[in-house]
């Protein structure tokens, strides 16, 4: 194996995991199936769009994803969401609606055409004996980091125990002194934000525009059926298998047949093992 | 027949007028929207009755297109081209029965995980379709054929869509009296308890899922045929997708209402796009609030204006028709527990059950909580497979069987809480049961299966103290627990069990209701001659009917002997008392 096709791997991983973090929190926790996922990677990946266009300096680019992001992911939960909890599939069916507003809305402020934006780092590494991009690895860096981080966090934080207690039962929770509504808040406003980061993050790598929501949300959904819900392993492991056979048969015979091969890995795990191989109720 | 006749007479009736009224050209489109809709009618039955919700329905719709594009292109006649279209459905028809029943056996929900199963489906026929240039002609679609039959799409051919809408409509208008509509609805309503009553479940849904892929095929080749061309798209998951969102907007639980959903919403669409910028915005904050505010879409909204109008009159109820008599059953004999064992992840709930019950009589099951009682009432039912030993009714093993076998073999089951079909009334509660057991295939294609009744269950709601009769219309959502327990427990003996499973029959009965139930379940041992296997707390209860006392303690028995000596006995005492063990 190449040691580009090895980095391509990481990148395609890290980059996964990194999408469907979010998703994670908010189908894995919250039970709520957001199809719209993929809407607020793309929102986070207009956010240098919109700095470049209104002549802001390039550090506002992170602060201007979150808050745009999080002001979406605030109002819709609000509005819409919060009906929801509880409901999967009508959280399906309002979600995809939500999905389709975001697009269209998306469409009429920056038109149809796609927008690209230069990396912060540019240039190249020398890495394993060949010339890499920069930005590349240390976003693969800082995700690896991320992670790490966050795994500790989530070792001595009780909010997951918390969120699972309120999607359990919530008037119970309510007793024992949860704030269901801003917990749940909570939790959907940072999984979209997480979403809205990688979606900032991806940016320099790829094509932005309104439709290019549903490839991420499809990858993320089969990454945490085939790796399983609720744990951060079963993330990991999930992304590892579904971007690794992506770029894997992508590398050896075409795209098609990597798409292809993803697809049906995921039926079959939907279908004989829908747990996923790391189900964890922690 | 009225309910069937008039709206479809007005269907047809108002169809007939587009091409008079609005010109050939808006007959056209319309005929576009109708292929739509008649798709979404299947996926409204599907969805509205059983609860499967289907987002690949364009894998049909599409696999029928281009075999029609094919067909159509080869131009070998009429005849030739119907055999195809009829060899095409069947064949849709026989790979999505087996695959949701494939999918759904061994499960006794509907989750989203089928739905996600049939989205990667279309996903990967959309790709197929994409690249298979040479059988499919690629992303550029398939063109150049002549429509069915050589009918102009702009003229002749709409009225071959309309002759389809109107079929369509009436058979599922039909379907809709018919009782096969009622087992339907119960999977969605309560499918764990359709199950206990004989009831497979993964096939019915299989079947529905078939019926409605069936529909979509239907549409998918009159599409071909209308349009002239066939694309990846019209086997995409954008159209899927598409097609949910005009049965949600039209109204899933009515025939018509993805119909009117189709034509509105396409209608409009085409009205509305070219003008009005933010139309799609539009759209999809209209689909968000009938989601949200009404299930029922559109379809909904117009009938609860029409019962404003004009209030439905209740049904005149058919008279009883004698049921046919129960299938055969060779249940008989003792129940034997040999070493059973059961584990559900680390957790051992029952260590090595060991018992044998007379093969007659009235058995109570007592014990603490957590000893493991509704846990062995499970494997009998097969809810649970047995992590080892052996179970045996007679010289039948049954263990690990799946629950909808457990009343073939002789076994009812009444649950802890009350399990009924929520959402129907008592009067058709009790028409499923009295299809368990004794219903065949053709009979679910009968009205007169709805009035069934059984000697045993005629004398039931015709016992004074029994709350049942008075409340044959009533929705089961407004019964108190105490009538909900009676209705369950009359759902069960209704397929005359020769073993009957009571968990806590008596919980959250008054004093006069719980003396009114162990004289039923007292009166159904003797008339039957069965076995009764009742779980109890009440002690009081327990010593008045048993004829011998199964006591379990932490997954074990801890004694089995007539009540005197159970209570008697120094393990049980120290077991109740709270003493060492």
């Amino acid at each position: 194996m190449s040691s580009v096709l090895l980095l391509n791997l990481a990148w395609q991983i890290s980059t996964l995991a990194l999408v469907a973090l979010g998703l994670a929190i908010v189908f894995g926790k919250l039970r709520i199936m957001n199809m719209a996922h993929g809407e607020f990677v793309m929102i986070g990946a207009y956010a240098p769009v919109i700095t470049s266009s209104l002549g802001l300096p390039g550090w506002l680019q992170v602060p201007v994803c979150l808050l745009s992001v999080g002001l979406v992911a605030f109002v819709l939960e609000r509005t819409i969401i919060r009906h929801l909890y509880g409901r999967m599939f009508d959280s399906l069916l309002a979600t995809w609606g939500i999905a389709i507003l975001l697009r269209e809305t998306v469409e009429l402020l920056f038109g149809r055409g796609y927008q690209s934006v230069t990396p912060p780092i540019s240039g190249t590494l020398s890495l394993l004996g060949t010339e890499y991009p920069a930005y590349r690895i240390a976003v693969i860096a800082g995700i690896v980091l991320g992670f790490g981080a966050l795994a500790w966090w989530n070792a001595r934080s009780k909010v997951a125990t918390r969120i699972k207690a309120m999607v359990g039962n919530p008037d119970l929770a309510e007793a024992v002194g949860i704030n269901t509504a801003r917990l749940s808040a909570g939790a959907f406003i940072f999984g979209c934000c997480t979403a809205g980061l990688a979606g900032l993050i991806l940016a320099p790598t790829i094509r932005i525009e309104p439709m290019m929501g549903l490839d991420y949300l499809i990858r993320s959904f089969f990454a945490l059926v085939v790796g399983g819900l609720g744990s951060l392993e079963g993330l990991g492991i999930g992304a590892g298998i579904i971007a690794g056979t992506q770029s894997v048969l992508g590398a050896l015979a075409n795209q098609t047949y990597g798409y292809l091969a993803v697809l049906t890995l995921s039926i079959l795990f939907l279908w004989l093992k829908p747990d996923g191989i790391r189900s964890s109720t922690r | 027949m009225a309910f069937v006749l008039l709206p479809v007479s007005l269907l047809l009736a108002a169809l007939l007028l587009v091409p008079e009224v609005f010109g050939d050209f808006m007959a056209y489109q319309i005929g576009l929207y109708l292929i739509y809709g008649i798709a979404a009618q299947g996926i409204g039955f599907l969805w509205g009755k059983t609860g499967v919700l289907p987002l690949g329905q364009a894998l049909f719709f599409g696999l029928a297109a281009y075999a029609t594009a094919i067909t159509l292109r080869g131009d070998s006649g009429l005849i030739i081209d119907l055999t195809l279209a009829v060899a095409v459905l069947a064949a849709i028809a026989v790979f999505a029965f087996v695959l949701a029943a494939l999918i759904f056996r061994g499960r006794n929900e509907s989750g989203p995980y089928f739905s996600l199963i049939t989205l990667a489906l279309v996903m990967i026929a959309e790709q197929i379709a994409g690249t298979a240039t040479t059988l499919t002609g690629g992303f550029n679609g398939m063109s150049g054929y002549a429509s069915l039959g050589n009918l102009d799409p702009f003229g002749g051919f709409y009225y071959v869509i309309v002759a389809a809408t109107v079929a369509v409509s009436l058979l599922l208008l039909v379907l809709n009296r018919l009782p096969v509509n009622l087992i339907a609805r119960a999977v969605a309503d309560n499918e764990p308890r359709l199950q206990l009553l004989g009831f497979p479940t993964h096939v019915i849904k299989g079947a529905a899922f078939a019926f409605s892929a069936l529909i979509a095929a239907l549409a998918g080749g009159l599409f071909a045929s209308h349009q002239g061309i066939v694309t990846p798209t019209s086997m995409g998951f954008g159209l899927s997708a598409e097609m949910v969102i005009l049965t949600a907007v039209g109204g899933r639980f009515h025939v018509l209402g993805p119909l009117i959903g189709a034509v509105v919403v396409g209608w409009a669409s085409a009205e509305l796009r070219d003008s009005f910028p933010y139309w799609e915005l539009l759209m999809a904050v209209a689909f968000i609030l009938v989601v949200l505010k009404a299930p029922g879409g559109i379809a909904e909204l117009l009938e609860s204006g029409y019962r404003r109008v004009r209030p439905a009159r209740p049904g005149k109820r058919s008279e009883p028709v004698t049921a046919p008599a129960t299938k055969a059953v060779d249940a008989a004999g003792p129940l034997r527990f040999d070493d059973v064992r059961l584990k559900i992840g680390v957790v051992c709930i029952l260590n090595g059950v060991s018992f044998e019950t007379p093969p007659t009589g009235i058995v109570s099951i007592i014990g603490p909580n957590g000893a493991g009682k509704t846990s062995t009432l499970n494997t009998i039912t097969g809810n649970r497979r047995t992590t080892g030993g052996r179970i045996a009714l007679g010289s039948r093993r049954i263990d690990s069987r799946p629950p909808y076998r457990a009343l073939r073999s002789g076994i009812g089951r009444k649950m802890q809480v009350p399990s009924v079909f929520f959402s129907m009334s008592v009067s058709q509660n009790l028409s499923i049961a009295m299809m368990a057991n004794r219903a065949r295939l053709v009979d679910l294609f009968r009205p007169s299966t709805f009035a069934w009744r059984s000697r045993s269950l005629s004398a039931l709601l015709k016992n004074p103290s029994v709350p049942l009769q008075e409340e044959l219309v009533q929705p089961v959502e407004h019964l108190p627990q105490g009538h909900r327990q009676f209705l369950e427990y009359a759902m069960t003996i209704a397929a005359e069990p020769r073993v009957l499973l009571l968990d806590e029959p008596c919980a959250g009965l008054s004093l006069e209701e719980t003396a009114l139930m162990t004289r039923l379940v007292r009166a159904f041992q003797a008339e039957t001659g069965g076995l009764v296997i009742v779980i109890e707390h009440d002690m009081s209860i327990v010593e008045a009917i048993s004829d011998k006392v199964l006591v379990m303690h932490l997954g074990q028995v801890l004694a089995f002997d007539t009540f005197d000596k159970v209570r008697v006995n120094p393990e049980v005492q120290a077991v109740y008392a709270g003493g060492t063990k």
